[in-house]
């Protein structure tokens, strides 16, 4: 396979270059030897590109881009965006007008719209693309590869332990052998060895974090090509079609045409809040909730359906979610000449939660001999604080309205479309009217038989955000594999376990027991090691007279045992030989990895979810 | 159904009685660096030559002499230089080793077991304080700000009650108190907000996953950022130990384990924390989905989960790039855990967005 | 080590090219045409369609209640051109359009040629007001459930307000109008209905 293979028998090294070559356990060098650069033969286009490649996806610049990514978001998060708060976005032009001009020429308005933000993400995946795709068809190529050859010496792994038995050899192996394909390891017998090794699923689960972070990327440029986002303003009693005309705003994805909207038809029967009544959250929204029907065709049945947050309506694919709710307070106006120029609800906009006082505006274009222009607060409590007028409670107990009347022109007839929320009054001169309060009922008397104004009740309105999203479930999909594939690479870990068995000169046979981790994130690998090495010890036990000194030896990086425990030490299930220094053991007080671990470890540093190799030190 | 404010105030009680208990704990942990004896070497101890930390060989007299230090006995005393005669390099060197963290067996100072019983009575509180704010508005207590934090303080507890037993960790006992102590006296006084129902909004089993797993992994990576914390001061003493430059009396930092074994801890923690993190995040946007119908609308807070997130992976990367650990990851994982703090405090509280249910007026 | 590197390359492209599409509707879902101005309706691309011969789409039949009450039915005015206008009182680009709608049916009505209102999100007494206002003697239909907008959906949608469709005499329809006419073009666009029906 591929990556370099030192010999078995290289020169003293330590434990963990030795064991560097061993392939798969340390990721082989990055493709060819480096490119040199300037001093070496000089590089083509090629050359420059390749280099350019291996700077793209080494961890180095990974770090880099991640750290692009996170710190490009924040502006993203603290300034007012376009796509969330457009009112924001003006607000800030207007308060600081030389800042904002900056501020926008670097797309800063639209963080996440931005080329450079996406420069940074797609550089980010082309550098994880590149990393993952090879590592993916090499793991594909080595998933039925045996472990390869135990080393000579197996005193400087990391986790070691050796003892003798009376076995001989290859009995010795073989049992050695059972007990470790019973824990399912994949073993490889040879001359005098076993090799064992388990957790492949931990690159499996690494690559398939980031294959699936990826996904996610898809997933949502699909639902930015396919789906679009829609809202609309139902006020009760009246209702509306998923298309163009009827939509307050409509945000279409790159491919998405109006004719491609599904057909369905929203009429809002009734609608009703309750509210926190008492104790010191009075005021607050308790529930809300909105009585629907709906036909998915316009000659199709219809069906009843409260919708309520967190309930939202699913039609033909479509979602159609409750966001807010406010007043619609209703007027009658007559003008100069005595029609009726208008009739009907106007919604008002909420200003504050507490109370839920409104503001709005009513234009009447049509009014003869001046046009027409209200604006003013709907007040659903009405409760005169010092003089002013304030809404003490969302809840319409006492619901008022106060209003400023104009008349002029009201700047509709050309030009720009204009906000129904809000009054233009540049062409307008107010009426010499002292403001009034309105109950339910009232009028105001326009003067100079400009016409009267009367306030004739309430309706309540919702607001809704309709969506379709086709990418939705592959993001879901994608998600999950990228919870699956995280689980997998941090719990799952990659080691081997070697055996040797010689024949000892003094009769017996010496079994030397090692193993080697790469990656220990979850950390309990000694644990293990110490398990398998009793379960094997106890095999090679009988028919052998007496328990069989457990000296470890070898130079484990070990934090100071307190006293000699040999890698046989008791853990819960283990029925082995007490510690302490064995009768037959050779050699020095064993230093054997055994108890609850300190987090000291062997050179086979836990691995983090790594993509790319690590750079050459 | 109504509040219960009988039990709210119960419950209060409870918290302000987990802080006050929370408050000696960290005063016992101080007086076990202050007054915890010097462990004498345990009999039968192996001469282990220690060998984490390449500062810590260099200032040794040379591996044969290291090899014949017999090791500093383990145990939450922290202790340190109770090696006989070794060189003074050695022994400040073996001190910060890796000894202090071991595992193994040694003898727990009085003061330690004090501070653990007073940490796990404070838990017992802080618990039984959070159960009945959430009995007492008969949902989850994890609604508002207050709750929130109430709530990951007591897994940080938990938490670093877990890791220290496993790993023996006991110094790490007063930074975490510290912290706890100060952040949940500020949630009882400034983020204080009376128990109620919960917004519409929030009127969802999602609220069970989404927060309840958000509440998990903050209360991980604060325990990861205080270790971190540790870390970097240890980092800092082991260096200049290790330049021969007189490092200041500090009497904890010479008790507390090397920087290896700091760091390694603190990336388990993150290790713990981050697929945590993730399924909350992926949660979140499942219920912003069903909410609001859009799973990702960059709202601050999303944004800020997604900073973290992305930071966190800077620190897990970083562990395996070369001239990246050590110090600049653990300046990372800082950076990560700043987020969140940003995320807790600035973001909800001060920028408008779908999050806005601090509670706070 | 190059082999597998190549193979990789090319799956890496295609995957940059799934990328950068992202990329791409990335920037459509975060700044996108009909955003919020503020007007709580959706203007729509201004723009005219002209609709070839064998490539016009058939009207659906329309039929509805006018604002004076009266029914009607689009399938009555078979063998006559008809313009049909997507309007509301309170939109400011349709009261622009109104005085050249009124006076091109002003001087088409010897010529057979029926103009029809849709009266989008309005009252009837504002809806009343808007026509005697600018003198308006056809027809509208009220739509409050846009039942008449979703029955175009399939082939001219109005995909904004204002939007005029141009339907000749045999039912099919010839132009679509999104924005507010002008004079001279949409007398163009009747004349040719006009023409080709005889």
């Amino acid at each position: 396979m591929t990556g370099l293979r030192l010999p078995p028998d290289a020169g003293p090294q330590a434990p963990a270059d030795e064991l560097a070559g061993q392939d798969g356990f340390t990721d082989p060098e990055h493709g060819a030897p480096a490119a040199r650069g300037p001093g070496g033969p000089r590089l083509g286009v090629t050359g420059w590109l390749r280099w350019g490649w291996r700077q793209l996806t080494s961890m180095r610049t990974a770090l880099v881009l991640l750290f692009l990514l996170a710190a490009g978001s924040v502006p993203g998060s603290v300034l007012p965006q376009e796509g969330t708060n457009p009112a924001g976005v003006d607000q800030y032009y207007a308060s600081h007008p030389f800042v904002a001009q900056i501020l926008g020429r670097l797309s800063l308005f639209n963080v996440f719209g931005a080329p450079w933000f996406a420069a940074i993400y797609l550089l980010l995946f082309a550098s994880l693309l590149g990393c993952v795709l090879p590592r993916t068809l090499r793991l594909a190529g080595s998933a039925r590869q045996p472990p390869p050859k135990a080393p000579r010496n197996l005193s400087r792994l990391p986790f070691a332990a050796s003892y003798t038995t009376a076995l001989a050899p290859e009995a010795a192996l073989q049992a050695a052998a059972q007990v470790l394909s019973g824990k399912r390891f994949r073993v490889r017998a040879g001359p005098g060895w076993v090799a064992a090794e388990k957790g492949y699923l931990r690159e499996a689960g690494n690559l398939l974090f980031h294959i699936a972070l990826l996904g996610c990327l898809v997933s949502i440029g699909l639902g930015g090509l396919f789906g679009y986002k829609a809202d609309r303003l139902l006020v009760a009693g009246t209702s509306f079609s998923d298309t163009v005309t009827a939509l307050d705003e409509f945000h279409p994805g790159r491919l998405v045409s109006p004719a491609d909207l599904q057909p369905f038809t929203v009429a809002l029967d009734n609608f009703s809040a309750s509210y926190v009544t008492s104790g010191p959250l009075t005021g607050q929204p308790a529930a809300f909730n909105a009585a629907i029907r709906y036909s998915a065709t316009p000659q199709g049945p219809v069906h009843r359906y409260t919708l309520a947050v967190n309930h939202p309506l699913v039609v033909d694919g479509v979602r159609v979610f409750l966001i807010g709710h406010g007043y619609a307070p209703t007027f009658r106006v007559t003008d100069g000449t005595g029609h009726v120029v208008f009739a009907g609800a106007v919604p008002f906009i909420p200003v504050e939660t507490s109370g839920l006082t409104s503001e709005g505006a009513i234009k009447v274009p049509d009014a003869d001999p001046e046009q027409l222009g209200f604006v003013g607060l709907f007040l659903p409590t009405a409760v005169d604080v010092g003089g002013r007028l304030e809404s003490a409670f969302p809840a319409p107990l006492r619901p008022m309205v106060s209003l400023i009347s104009y008349a002029g022109n009201l700047g509709m007839n050309s030009g720009p479309p204009q906000s129904v929320y809000s009054l233009n009054t540049a062409g307008l001169h107010r009426l010499p009217i002292a403001p009034q309060a309105l109950a339910p009922g009232q009028s105001i008397k326009l003067p100079n038989g400009l016409g009267t104004l009367t306030y004739t009740g309430y309706q309540q309105w919702i607001s809704l955000a309709i969506t379709y999203d086709p990418g939705q479930l592959p993001a879901l999909t994608s998600g999950i594999a990228v919870l699956a594939g995280l689980l997998l690479s941090f719990l799952v870990r990659r080691r081997r376990v070697f055996v040797r068995a010689e024949a000892a000169p003094s009769g017996g046979t010496v079994v030397s027991l090692g193993g080697l981790t790469r990656s220990d994130a979850a950390g309990g690998f000694e644990d293990e090691f110490s398990g398998l090495a009793a379960e094997i010890s106890a095999q090679h036990r009988p028919p052998d007279t007496g328990p069989p000194g457990p000296g470890p030896s070898g130079r484990g990086r070990s934090g100071p045992g307190p006293s000699a425990r040999g890698p046989s030490d008791p853990g819960p299930r283990d029925p082995g030989p007490p510690p302490g220094p064995g009768p037959s053991g050779p050699g020095p007080p064993g230093r054997g990895r055994s108890g609850p671990g300190p987090p000291g470890r062997g050179p086979s540093d836990p691995g983090p979810p790594d993509p790319h190799p690590s750079d050459g030190e | 159904m109504p509040v219960n404010t009988g039990l709210a105030d119960v419950s209060n009680d409870f918290l302000l009685a987990a802080v006050v208990i929370y408050a000696f704990a960290m005063l016992a942990f101080a007086c076990d660096f202050a007054f915890g004896r010097k462990q004498a070497p345990a009999a039968g101890q192996v001469p282990a030559p220690a060998l984490v930390g390449a500062a810590r060989a260099e200032a040794a007299a040379g591996p044969g002499a290291l090899a014949e230090v017999p090791a500093p006995p383990p145990g939450g005393a922290g202790t340190g230089s109770s090696v006989p005669a070794p060189a003074a390099g050695a022994g400040a060197a073996a001190g910060t080793g890796d000894g202090a963290a071991a595992g193994g067996r040694g003898r727990v100072s009085r003061w330690v077991a004090v501070a653990v019983a007073l940490t796990c009575a404070g838990l017992a509180a802080h618990t039984t304080g959070v159960v009945l704010r959430g009995l007492s508005v008969h949902r989850l207590p994890w609604g508002d700000m207050y709750e929130f934090v109430t709530a990951l303080t007591c897994v940080a507890v938990a938490f670093f009650l877990a890791v220290m037993i496993r790993y023996r960790a006991y110094y790490l006992g007063l930074f975490v108190m510290i912290a706890v102590v100060l952040v949940l006296g500020l949630a009882e006084t400034v983020i204080y907000t009376p128990a109620g129902p919960l917004v519409p909004a929030l009127q969802s089993y999602w609220l069970a996953i989404h927060v309840t797993a958000m509440t998990l992994a903050t209360g991980v990576f604060f325990v990861a950022a205080v270790i971190g914390v540790t870390y970097l001061f240890v980092d800092r003493y082991a260096r200049r130990v290790a330049a021969g430059r007189p490092a200041g009396a500090d009497g904890i930092l010479r008790r507390l384990p090397g920087p290896e074994a700091l760091d390694r801890l603190a990336y388990r923690t993150v290790v713990f924390g981050f697929p945590i993190w993730t399924f909350g995040v992926m949660a979140g946007a499942i219920w912003a989905d069903k909410a609001w119908g859009s799973y990702w609308s960059w709202d601050p807070t999303e944004t800020w989960a997604f900073i973290t997130w992305v930071v966190y992976a800077c620190f897990l990367h970083a562990r395996a790039t070369a001239g990246w650990r050590g110090r600049r990851a653990a300046y990372i994982q800082l950076a990560g855990f700043g987020c969140v703090l940003f995320n807790v405090l600035v973001v909800s509280l001060v920028i408008p967005g779908l999050h806005s249910y601090a509670g706070l007026s | 080590m190059s082999r597998p590197l190549s193979s990789a390359r090319l799956v890496i492209g295609a995957a940059a090219l799934v990328l950068s599409a992202a990329a791409c509707s990335a920037g459509a879902t975060a700044q996108d045409t009909a955003v919020g101005n503020g007007s709580s309706f959706v203007p729509g691309s201004y723009g005219t369609t002209v609709f070839q011969p064998g490539a016009r789409p058939q009207a659906p039949q329309v039929s509805g209640t006018t604002l004076s009450g009266g029914a009607f039915r689009l399938s009555a005015d078979r063998g006559s051109v008809v313009v049909m206008n997507f309007w509301g009182s309170w939109c400011t680009p349709c009261r622009e359009e109104a005085p050249v709608l009124g006076s091109l049916a002003r001087r088409f009505a010897p010529d057979r040629v029926r103009f029809l209102g849709v009266d989008i999100r309005d009252d009837p007494a504002s809806a009343e007001a808007f026509m005697r206002t600018y003198r308006i003697s056809y027809p509208s239909l009220n739509d409050p459930n846009d039942q008449i907008a979703l029955d175009f959906r399939s082939t001219a949608p109005p995909a904004g307000i204002p939007t005029t469709l141009v339907i000749d005499g045999s039912g099919q329809i010839t132009a679509r109008v999104i924005g507010p006419v002008s004079f001279d073009g949409l007398k163009a666009l009747i004349m040719q209905a006009s023409a080709e029906r005889t």
